[in-house]
């Protein structure tokens, strides 16, 4: 089942599409990793997912009917969005920011809810932020920053949730810590997970479902032993390469085939 | 975050803002009341207050307070507002505590307008003034925005400075025709191009009430969308806000208010880069704060006006030149933090 798929999407900023007719399908209730090279195409085409950017040509369908004919509101309550470089705003504190998630439920005569107060509740107690709730997000460390506007998307209270780059500027354990906490709300809150992620080793083991881009296109997708073939790594991202078990989940392990120095 | 709920519309605030909010409404009662009794006149605070609402009481106070003090401090406090909440929006749009309506050249635009039509329309009541200010500002804004923009918005940056060489074609504008006007009227204009309160009737009262009216709710109605428009456009959209539309009605809003503000009392300086920034500063909010920095407008600008009319005679400078000289030590000290590394 999908609740999330595009029709034959081309997509682009003006001038030649970066997105050259794709169709993908986003899963229900499993992770999705969007994997490929630099300028592949895959943080457009997870903008488009989220109606961020219109497909000149084909469609992206929520729900069975075209995103774009959807009001704004009501697509940020089906899906929600964590941004590359979101910016908070000066000052602002983990629970006033986890707090705006509730955006898309509010009205302007109705700004506040029990509902909400649950939503941002729960959302901090998710990401193990309750203690530093009134810590400004400015002031913390980059792993507890990402958990706080984690938290954000949560509070959203999204069943599709999508994230361009989540572990990106944080070091190994606190990776770890991010794919760990997307993994629960997947399995606990059955939450529908589509990341953009660079670690082919993390999209393996935390993905259901790898969909493999490679100049705007779509190389493979499938399950990560499906996908991660030593001819993929080949063919998307120009490397010799080795596809191992890894040693503790058993999913593939890319390892380049040459020793440093050595001739691709 | 402590949340106050007021009411069964459920309006939130936090604690700390509300608290500001009331301390600002106390001085500005306090402020008003000074505005009203103070001053050579022999007059008691209550034959003050009647005839600022008009129950007559006899001559003097019927005439000193009731068409001179009342309309004069009531449109101190109408600009002021107006000022800091045009202020407020663009800062926050912008995300740069530097621009406001009198920096990135839409006040001097307003005036350049205003002048115009002072000297093109020989019969000039109050509401045409304005609607040449409107003009002036709507077209010098769309000039800032067509020369900031690029491909995919508005870039900060290139708005503040397209916004400070607009501004000074504007004033190079408004000097030619200067020299061009009559040297009456070209005296009459001068004094109103500092940016005075003095002289202000109940016409300029109403025209800046109107404008109010007309703004105040359509911006709060955009509130929630330009906090969040303050964490990026992605952000925002994702979270159902309709960007575009939100900013281009706000971003008008907030020229507007300044124009209307210089309509009514010329182009009074600093007082939407300051009073935005001191809100913040107080209430400690994240993001704009729009009530708390139209009652700190309201505020400086009626205490700016006091001091300058309190001051001896030959000290008793236009309010314009007062509020330029809270202004500048801040943007002194604006500088002095950034160059330190600190944020802007």
């Amino acid at each position: 089942m999908t609740r999330l798929k595009t029709d034959h999407a081309v997509i682009g900023y003006g001038g030649d599409p970066i997105v050259r007719g794709v169709d993908v399908e986003v899963p229900d209730g499993k992770i999705t990793a969007i994997v490929g090279p630099n300028g592949c195409g895959k943080s457009t085409l997870l903008r488009a997912l989220v109606r961020l950017l219109a497909p000149t040509d084909g469609t992206v369908l929520l729900d069975g009917g075209d995103i774009h004919r959807v009001p704004t509101r009501e697509v940020a309550r089906k899906v929600g969005l964590l941004p590359q470089s979101p910016i908070a705003p000066a000052g602002i504190t983990v629970k006033e920011l986890v707090a705006r998630g509730r955006t898309p439920h509010q009205k302007v005569l109705r700004p506040w809810s029990a509902t909400d107060e649950t939503a941002v509740m729960s959302a901090l107690h998710s990401t193990a932020l309750t203690d530093i709730e009134d810590a400004v997000v400015d002031e913390l460390s980059g792993g507890q920053r990402q958990r706080a506007w984690i938290a954000m998307t949560l509070a959203q209270d999204t069943p599709l949730m999508l994230l361009d780059e989540p572990t990106t500027y944080l070091d190994i354990a606190h990776q770890y810590d991010v794919m760990d906490l997307l993994h629960r709300l997947n399995t606990r809150q059955d939450r529908t997970i589509v990341m953009v992620v660079h670690d082919l080793h993390q999209a393996a083991r935390y993905a259901h479902h790898v969909i493999a881009m490679h100049d705007g296109e779509v190389a493979a997708s499938g399950e990560p032993h499906e996908v991660f073939t030593e001819d993929l790594i080949q063919r998307v991202f120009g490397l010799e390469a080795r596809v191992l078990p890894d040693p503790v989940t058993g999913t593939p392990m890319v390892v380049p085939a040459h020793a440093p120095g050595g001739t691709r | 975050m402590r949340i106050l709920r007021i009411g069964p519309l459920g309006i939130t605030t936090h604690r700390r803002t509300f608290a500001v909010g009331l301390a600002l409404l106390a001085i500005l009662a306090g402020l008003l009341i000074l505005a009203l009794t103070a001053g050579k006149a022999d007059i008691t605070i209550l034959d003050s207050i009647k005839a600022a609402v008009g129950i007559p009481v006899g001559a003097p106070a019927d005439f000193i307070v009731g068409q001179v003090r009342a309309p004069r401090a009531l449109t101190a406090i109408l600009v002021g507002a107006m000022l800091g909440l045009s202020g407020a929006i663009l800062q926050s749009l912008t995300r740069n505590p530097l621009a406001s309506p009198d920096f990135i050249g839409i006040t001097m635009g307003a005036g350049t307008g205003a002048v115009l039509t002072l000297w093109l329309v020989t019969a000039t009541s109050l509401w045409i003034t304005a609607a040449g200010a409107v003009a002036g500002a709507l077209l010098t804004a769309a000039l800032i925005l067509a020369l900031s923009w690029k491909r995919q918005g508005i870039v900060p940056l290139r708005l503040i400075l397209a916004g400070i060489g607009i501004g000074f074609v504007a004033q190079a504008t408004t000097q030619y025709i200067l020299t061009r006007m009559d040297v009456h009227d070209a005296q009459n204009a001068l004094g109103w191009l500092v940016g005075t309160t003095t002289g202000r009737t109940w016409t300029h009262v109403t025209v800046a009430a109107a404008c109010c009216a007309v703004l105040v709710p359509v911006v709060l109605w955009n509130a929630r969308a330009l906090r969040t428009m303050e964490m990026g456009d992605d952000a925002a959209k994702a979270l159902g806000i309709r960007v575009g539309a939100s900013r281009g009605v706000l971003a008008v809003c907030s020229v507007l208010l300044a124009a209307a503000a210089v309509a009514v009392c010329g182009p009074i300086g600093f007082i939407a880069l300051v009073a935005p920034a001191l809100a913040l500063r107080v209430t400690r909010n994240a993001g704009a704060t729009l009530i708390p920095s139209a009652l700190m407008g309201a505020t400086l600008l009626l205490a700016a006006d006091q001091v300058s009319q309190q001051m001896p005679a030959t000290l008793q400078f236009p309010v314009g030149v007062f509020t330029a000289a809270i202004g500048a030590p801040y943007l002194l000290w604006l500088v002095w933090r950034s160059s330190r590394g600190g944020p802007a």
